[in-house]
């Protein structure tokens, strides 16, 4: 898998380089709208990230370029100009997601993560690991082969894990990510733990071979259950 | 104070010693007046007594009905000789024909008859009630006051209303003006030089404050634009070292901490640059939104959130509630006031929610009023909540959507309870 970092600030490229090789990508960048416009040209990719505001041109011209030149390629735009406007312009110019700035690596990653499953599967969309399967869009989750319910905090609470295995999640972020919002004034996680409980109890009692472990008690991290 | 009342009070504080003074000078002349009227009566009549007395004729009757009356009678040289020059004294006489004192002039004069013998004249002649002189001045006084004062209140009002009118004009406009919203220019259609002056003073001072709002908002915009990418890139290297450096548990510990600092920080920031967002007018489109379901997802989350607090929220709503408005705006209005009442609430007691009749009220138990007046200041935080990890930005975020909107956005306390109401017209 190959993916295109379009992005003219040097940390921010490096930190995004650095996320997407840890994940086994192949990784090129441009830090500018010529070097940029000359790597789309020349090369296909698999994923595209994009910066808008780019030295020597705008992020939506590349956009506009590869849509005219009928490229299949996936495009995430990442920018700072979280307006409405913004977002609208990119995603009618045939972006596949917007991920505003300031955002946090294990996000990007899984968002890139489901954009190239997209892309790949034609629609089909499950996150799997071990023998649970999870489809966000139709909200299903399968436990080897067959269906659990789960309420639907629940089910927010295991997609953010999936979509970070192996990643220490702190609960504040847990929270926040899940609950949006409304919990950012929150000092009290009693509302987390319910969850995590129920959760737990749900896998458990479906066999499932992940386990949500807590890690010295401010967060989680989902990993295989070390049973065998 | 009121101008007019103003006026009226500092010419009510020249006019009355003005009016007492001449008042008393008013009374002092008109007695004056009359007694020297009287006196010289007096005189004619008893140089008319001292000529008969003298010649021996038939003197007049001792009292002539109710008028005049004297009495003669011998004194002794000495006695006589105080009173060769006449002296004049008030006096309250019996007159027996009417059976009552009544206040006379009296006048004392001696004098030598035709044999040398000392007589003593005393004349006396009903005169005025000094005291019935000074009540009737007095009142008519008072009314002549009252009057003048009506007067002038008619006059002034109708006069300074009609010169003042372009400075009343200009303090309705600066009443409703609203920094940071695009007004209309001052009104200046005067040809008085000094209001002119005045309109023209207050046109440059609410141009130079929109010229500084509007750059202190684009400041406060652009700072958070510039620190978003900065503040990313440190939360991810952090993220980045508690991933993947294996940490041990104290310097995990220190990471997580320093995240969640950052995560503030990275929340403050976006609020800030939300605000400003409103605030310039960059809002996604309307739509014709129902508040009613937003309204009950809202405090379902927050019921979840804040279990632990053991707070009951009431909520009584129409079936629905549409208004005109960007949906994601509505609801973070629906929350930030919600949320509001949710934590800083007490653990135990009652929220109640009100949505219908065009307006969204929302009531919760405090124990004393808070500061209507900077409740809705960005960053002003109660005494009770210094400690917080909100933002202290959502009643101003409140503020500026209902701004934005046109709605209007109160505070009231009442009863041990404090109330948010808006306004949805």
């Amino acid at each position: 898998m190959k993916i295109l970092i379009i992005e003219d600030e040097p940390s921010l490229r490096e930190l995004i380089e650095r996320a997407l090789v840890n994940e086994g990508y192949v990784v090129e960048s441009a830090a500018d709208y010529i070097a940029a416009e000359t790597k789309v040209a020349g090369y296909n990719y698999d994923c595209i990230l994009l910066d808008i505001m780019l030295p020597g041109g705008s992020g939506l011209d590349i956009l506009k370029r590869l849509r005219d030149m009928s490229r299949r390629e996936n495009v995430i735009i990442i920018s700072a100009r979280d307006s409405v406007d913004d977002r609208v312009a990119g995603l009618e110019l045939g972006a596949d997601d917007y991920l505003p700035k300031p955002f946090h690596m294990s996000e990007l990653v899984a968002r890139v993560r489901s954009v190239l499953r997209r892309g790949k599967t034609g629609g089909q969309l499950t996150i799997d690991m071990g023998n649970i399967s999870l489809d966000p869009a139709s909200r299903i989750v399968t436990i080897a082969g067959s269906r659990v319910e789960l309420l639907k905090k629940e089910f927010d609470v295991l997609l953010y894990f999936m979509q970070r295995p192996n990643h220490l999640v702190d609960k504040v972020v847990l929270a926040e990510a899940v609950w949006g919002d409304y919990a950012d004034e929150s000092d009290n996680f009693h509302f987390v733990y319910a969850q995590i409980k129920n959760l737990r109890r749900k896998l458990d009692e479906a066999g499932a071979d992940i386990m949500i472990r807590s890690v010295y008690g401010f967060g989680y991290k989902l990993t295989l259950s070390d049973k065998e | 104070m009121k101008l007019t009342t103003r006026i009226l009070l500092v010419l009510t504080a020249w006019l009355l010693p003005l009016m007492v003074l001449w008042a008393t000078f008013f009374c002092y002349t008109l007695t004056r007046e009359i007694n020297a009227e009287v006196d010289e009566a007096l005189e004619e009549y008893a140089s008319l007594i001292k000529d008969r007395c003298c010649e021996g004729r038939q003197l007049p009757a001792l009292n002539s009905g109710s008028n005049n009356s004297y009495t003669l009678q011998p004194v002794e040289e000495h006695v006589a000789r105080r009173y060769l020059e006449p002296m004049f004294r008030d006096e309250e006489v019996y007159i027996p024909e009417k059976g009552e004192d009544e206040p006379a002039r009296v006048m004392t004069v001696a004098f030598q008859d035709g044999e040398g013998r000392y007589l003593l004249l005393e004349l006396a002649t009903p005169t005025f009630e000094k005291d019935d002189l000074i009540e009737t001045v007095l009142w008519s006084l008072v009314s002549l006051f009252a009057i003048l004062i009506i007067v002038v209140i008619v006059v002034a009002t109708l006069s300074m209303r009609r010169t003042l009118q372009p400075l009343y004009a200009l303090l309705k406009w600066l009443d409703g003006y609203i920094p940071g919203s695009r007004h209309v220019c001052v009104p200046n259609d005067t040809d008085i030089t000094e209001l002119r002056k005045l309109n023209e003073a207050a046109q440059s001072a609410v141009d130079r404050s929109e010229a500084m709002f509007d750059a202190q908002k684009q400041f406060i915009g652009n700072a958070s634009h510039e620190l978003q990418t900065p503040l990313a890139v440190i939360s991810n290297r952090v993220e980045h070292l508690i991933n993947y450096t294996n940490p041990t548990e104290q310097q995990l510990e220190e990471l997580v901490k320093i995240d969640h600092s950052l995560r503030h920080s990275i929340r403050l920031n976006r609020t800030l640059l939300q605000l400003a967002r409103i605030d310039s007018g960059e809002v996604a489109a309307s739509e014709d939104v129902d508040l009613v379901p937003i309204l009950e997802e809202v405090v379902e989350s927050c019921n979840e959130i804040y279990a632990a607090k053991g707070m009951k929220c009431v909520v009584t709503a129409d079936e629905h509630l549409y208004i005109y408005v960007s949906e994601s705006l509505a609801r973070i209005l629906i929350l930030n006031l919600v949320k509001n009442a949710f934590v800083h609430g007490m653990e135990g007691s009652v929220i109640e929610v009100r949505l219908g009749d065009g307006m969204l009220k929302v009531s919760n138990v405090g124990d004393k009023p808070l500061d209507g007046a900077r409740l809705f200041d960005r960053f002003y935080t109660f005494a009770s909540h210094e400690a917080g990890t909100g933002t202290g930005l959502g009643l101003a975020i409140v503020k500026s959507i209902c701004d934005h909107y046109g709605y209007n956005v109160r505070y009231g306390y009442a009863v041990q309870h404090h109330t948010f109401t808006v306004e949805f017209n």
